[in-house]
Formats: structure tokens, sequence, C-alpha cells
């Protein structure tokens, strides 16, 4: 095989694959950045509310409606959940001396029960909901599934639309004026405890989203959230806890570690070398790329 | 006058002397019966409580919470079974298994104490993934069938010996190596180190004003937690003869977080009770519904919010009070409280 044959056929869909599965880890991951930043709270549940997502997509998506309307629909109906979520469990432990390991230990508890349930309705058996847009594109040779390409581009702009609502907006500068210092804002009129209840149920919306997106690629089962959220957890972890551009700059740099170590090695072991790359960071630098250490 | 740290903890051994009378009762039944389900389903709660207690000392006294502790668990549990496949000896591998978990203990806490608060937590739980990992792909060590057929050992204490495939015999060397590490656990928190791991987790950053090093007793306890969790994790293989990576996975480390909360973090003694509570609540419910973790999350949900010293809380005190009634006399005035409220309002000294 000359080098040209293999960049062609080996390297760059590999590099492409990361890619799609680099989009998939900060989409999920976002939203739990998002929860930590804003609201000081782990969110450990954050992997369930995915795979609520996805099943909510495959019964949806079964019963007739459409995928590009469930884009919008799934994500519209996590909210309640969100808000159920963070005002019958964050909200009585939020003021709590130690609220890390408080919130997350009740997240915890939920996501057990979330699994669980979601095993009584759906049963474990795993499912694959249809691929909304077959075939693939050929790229300067290189062979290309659509969905992935799609996964790409919208995850992109999901990622830039999340950044620029927090960054750039109104509501955005409440939402971080509302978690730099509660009582302040309070007293300039911003509604805090919506804001809080809101940012959780959008980091929820997020998770849901993600869920949509990604089940038609990594499939749908009771445990899919514990498998993702260890990923999506390294990286807001290697980001820096809170940090938006933090966890893209992690999930599409661990990715890649993990993509272009299964050519190396066989891919049993791209698991051990993503943490081990975590913990080596980690020894390095305890905050993370983008975290301040004080913050958590 | 005794401190409350010092009361609770009198509380606590009045708490664990019932334990031991419980287990014995346990033993001589099911040794009268001949039955051997029960008893070993007990061992194995033992074994948990081990693992829980290891949880609870980072936990309740220092403050760190740790989501990998099956690493050492799971580093006692293998290096017991490769030791036993060679030399069966229960002496030797217990020795090979401490000495193991305190080498990796010392490496991960090189590592986890670093940082603190929500990084720790996270980072234990990624250095237990990593191993768990390492190990489920290891041929060598089983891959993800684990190894099976570790032979029976017998335990020799000079000239009598039991053998670990008695299940009563068996049930009380567990209870033994499980009670003198609470034991042990108990007293070092009575001591000079102890209170200074307490310091810590009522305020880390007033500790070095007090002349201790935050590292040191950080390092301390992170090594004794791993030791406890690997010598725990020694005696699963001599009970199930088999060892699986599932030992090593979150599933372990979460339950024992479950069962520290729901016997009552920073007190020992509960984290032990709360181990066997989940194992029989789980074979309860799991005889009637397979699905038994919506009814221990709803349990333990509840638990961290309105139990937040969960079992233990609501007895200890209770027995404290009894306890300093009885030394005084009647005229004693209120009741003391918890252990917690001392870490939580350090201003209050009445």
């Amino acid at each position: 095989m000359t080098a040209i044959d293999y960049l062609q056929f080996v390297l760059a869909p590999q590099v492409v694959n990361g890619l799609a599965l680099g989009v998939a880890v900060v989409l999920v991951a976002l939203g739990l950045t998002i929860i930590f930043g804003m609201l000081d709270v782990i969110n450990m549940s954050h992997g369930e509310f995915y795979a609520i997502g996805a099943y909510a997509a495959l019964a949806l998506g079964a019963a007739g409606i459409g995928f590009w309307f469930l884009l919008v629909l799934v994500p519209v109906l996590m909210v309640p959940l969100g808000m159920a979520a963070e005002r019958l469990l964050i909200r009585p432990v939020f003021d709590t001396k130690d609220r890390h390991v408080t919130t997350l230990l009740v997240t915890f508890g939920l996501g057990l029960i979330v699994e669980d349930v979601l095993k009584i309705i759906f049963g474990a058996n795993t499912q694959r909901p249809p691929t909304p847009i077959p075939g693939a594109t050929e790229i300067l040779g290189i062979i290309l599934p659509n969905y992935r390409l799609f996964l790409i581009l919208v995850g992109a702009a999901i990622v830039l639309a999340v950044a620029y609502v927090v960054y750039k907006t109104r509501l955005g500068a409440m939402v971080r004026a509302a978690a730099f210092d509660r009582n302040m804002a309070a007293s300039l009129g911003v509604p805090v405890s919506l804001v809080y209840a809101g940012t959780f149920a959008f980091g929820v919306g997020l998770a849901g989203l993600a869920g949509v997106l990604l089940a038609p690629i990594y499939s749908v089962f009771p445990t899919m959230g514990r498998d993702f959220i260890l990923l999506a957890f390294t990286v807001v972890i290697v980001g820096g806890m809170g940090s938006i551009w933090g966890a893209v700059v992690a999930g599409l740099l661990l990715t890649q570690v993990q993509a272009l170590a299964s050519l190396v090695i066989s891919p049993v072991w791209t698991d051990p070398i993503v943490f081990g790359t975590m913990v080596a960071f980690l020894v390095f630098r305890p905050q993370g790329l983008f975290g301040r250490l004080g913050h958590a | 006058m005794h401190d409350r740290l010092t009361q609770s903890m009198r509380a606590s051994h009045l708490l664990a002397a019932f334990f031991v009378l419980a287990a014995l009762g346990l033993a001589a039944t099911g040794a009268a019966t001949g039955d051997s389900f029960y008893l070993r389903l007990g061992t194995e709660a033992l074994i948990f409580a081990g693992l829980a207690l290891s949880v609870d000392l980072l936990l309740g006294y220092s403050g760190a919470l740790s989501l990998g502790q099956a690493l050492y668990f799971g580093v006692g549990a293998y290096v017991s079974a490769l030791t036993l496949m060679k030399v069966p000896s229960f002496w030797l591998a217990m020795g090979a298994a401490f000495a193991a978990s305190l080498v990796t203990a010392i490496i991960g806490g090189l590592i986890a104490n670093r940082v603190r608060g929500v990084y720790f937590a996270l980072i234990t739980f990624g250095l237990a993934q990593v191993m768990a990992k390492v190990v489920y792909n290891t041929r060598e060590l089983g891959a993800s069938d684990g190894m099976i057929g570790i032979p029976v050992v017998e335990i020799g204490f000079g000239p009598v010996s039991v053998s670990a495939g008695s299940p009563a015999g068996f049930f009380l060397i567990v209870l033994a190596i499980i009670m003198g590490l609470y034991a042990l656990t108990a007293y070092l928190v009575d001591t000079p180190f102890g209170r200074v791991l307490t310091a810590l987790k009522a305020n880390e950053r007033r500790v070095p004003f007090l002349g201790y090093s935050v590292w040191r007793a950080r390092m301390a306890a992170y090594v004794l937690a791993g030791v406890i969790a690997g010598l725990s994790g020694a005696l699963y293989p001599m009970l199930r003869g088999f060892v699986s990576p599932e030992l090593m996975f979150f599933a372990t480390s979460g339950n024992a977080v479950i069962s520290v909360v729901l016997g009552g973090v920073g007190t020992l003694i509960g984290a032990i009770y709360g181990a066997v509570l989940l194992v029989v609540l789980k074979s309860i419910i799991g005889s009637w519904t397979e699905h038994h973790l919506i009814v221990i999350g709803l349990l333990f949900m509840l638990c961290v919010m309105f139990l937040p010293k969960g079992l233990a809380g609501l007895v200890r005190p209770r027995i404290a009070a009894l306890l300093e009634r009885r030394k005084q006399g009647p005229r004693a005035g209120a009741a003391p409280a918890d252990l917690g409220s001392v870490a939580v309002k350090p201003g209050s000294t009445s």
C-alpha cells in the first residue's frame, strides 16, 4: 500500500470518524459543562438524560414523527423533565455545605433509577433507529457516510449557537451573573431561581438533543448513558470543568487520540489510552486546559 | 469529660459490639443448621463492608469522595488470586495483597491528591476505569472472563487451621478481619492524625495555619483507605473461588458509596451496617423483581436529601446521649450532637 493509499483509505476516514465521535462527545459534554459552570452542580445523571432523549426519538420515530421534527420536539419535551429534576432534587440540597458531593450523589441515585425505568419500559435489548440520511459522499477520493458529515456540521452549529447565547446575549449575561453572584443578580432583578432551573433544563435538553442525533449511529440501550458519560466526563475534566471551549478542544483532541490509536494497536486498548491520557494530562495540569483550579 | 468525637466513637463501638453479636448469632445458627448460602452471602456482605469502610474513611473524615475505590479492592483480589494459584497460603496472599495495594495506593494518591473536590472524585473514577480496562483486556489475567479455579486455602493459626471452604469458619475469620480493620480505623481517627483529617473536612485552608501538612494527612488517609480496600478485596477470591473485572468496575465503587450514604457518612460503623443492608436489600428485592436499582436508587436519594447522616445518624446520637447520661447522672445537660455538627460549625462549643 502506498502512502497516498494509506492516507486516502485508512488515515483520512479514521480522522473523520474520530471527528464525528468527537462532535458526539462534545454534544454530550456541553450540557454537562454548562450545568457545572453555571450552577456549580455535577450532574451524574446526564448520561441517563441522553439515554431518555435517544429512547424518546426511537419511540416517537416509530410512532411516525419525522427525524427533523424530533430534533426540535425531543429537546423541548426534555425541558419540563429538567425543570422538575432541578426543583425536586437539586434545589433542596443546593445550599448544603458540600454542594458538589451532595448533588453528585443525588444525581447518581437518579441515574440508577432512570436506567432501570428505561429497562422496564423498553426492554434490555439494543435497538437502532433507521439512518435519516442514507448514502455516502466521496470527497477527494475519501468515502464518507452522509450522516456522519451531517452530524459534524450540526454539532458545530449547536456548539456555536450555545456559545453565542451564553457569551453574547443578554440572557446569557443574566445566567452568568446569577452564577457569579446569586444575591447581587437577584437584587438587580434577575429571577435567579428561574434562571437556575432554566439552565439545568437547558443542559438536560442538550443531552436529549444529543440522544436524538447519536441514536442512529451508536444504537440505543438502557446503559448507553453510562458508557458515553465516562468519555464526556473525561472531556469535561481535561477541558477544565465549566469551560465550553475546553470541552470542545478536549473532546476533539481525545477522540482523535482514540481514533488514531486504534490504527496502531487493538481497538480494545483505546479506552485505557484515552483515560490514561486524561490521568497523565491532569498530573501536569490538574485544573484542565481552560479551567481555574480555585473554582471546584 | 470527653469531646464529642470520642463520645460518638464510643456510641459507634457499642453499635459495633452489637453487630459482632448479631454476626456470631448468624454464624451459630448457620453452623447448627448446616446452612451455607446465608453464611456465604453474609461473608460477601462483610467483604464489601471493608470496601465501604475505606470509602467512609475518605469521605467521612477527610471529605474526599472517591468514585474509584474498587480499584484497590480489585488489586487486592487479583493479587490474592494470583498468589493463591501459585502458593496456596492465606498469609502469603494477604501479605501480597497488602503490599500491592500499598504500592498502588501510593501511586494513585500521588496522582489523585494533586487535586481536590470534584476533580478528586472524577480522577479516582478515571484511575479505576483505566485499571479496570487494563485488567479487562489482559489475557493473562483471564480478560473479561476473570480467573476461576482459585484453590480453597487452609488458614493456619499456629497449631489450628480453618478451611476457607467451611462456611461458618471462614465467616468468622472474615468477621474478625473486617472488625479488626474497623477497630484500627476507629482508633486512628481518634488520634491526633484523625483530628487533622476532621479539620481538613471542616476547613482545609485553616489546617496549614495550625502547623499540619494538608498533603501528608490526605495522603496518609488515601493510602490507608487503599490498603483497607485491598485487604478486603484479598478475601473475595477465597470466598468465591474466582475474580472478575467487575470487581473493579464503577458499579462496585458506586455500591460502596451507596452503602456509606445509607449507613451514615463519617460514622465508620454505619458503612459496615450500610454494606450489609445493601446486600440484604438486593437479595430481598431481587427475589420479587429484577429491577432492584429503582428501590435502591430511591432509598439512596432520600438518604442523601433527608438523612445526611444515614441510619447511624438516627441511632448514634441517642446512644451517645445515653452513654453520657449514665456516666454523669441525670443532671447532664443537652444531648451531645453528632460529629457532623462539630465539623460544620467549628464555632459552637457548647
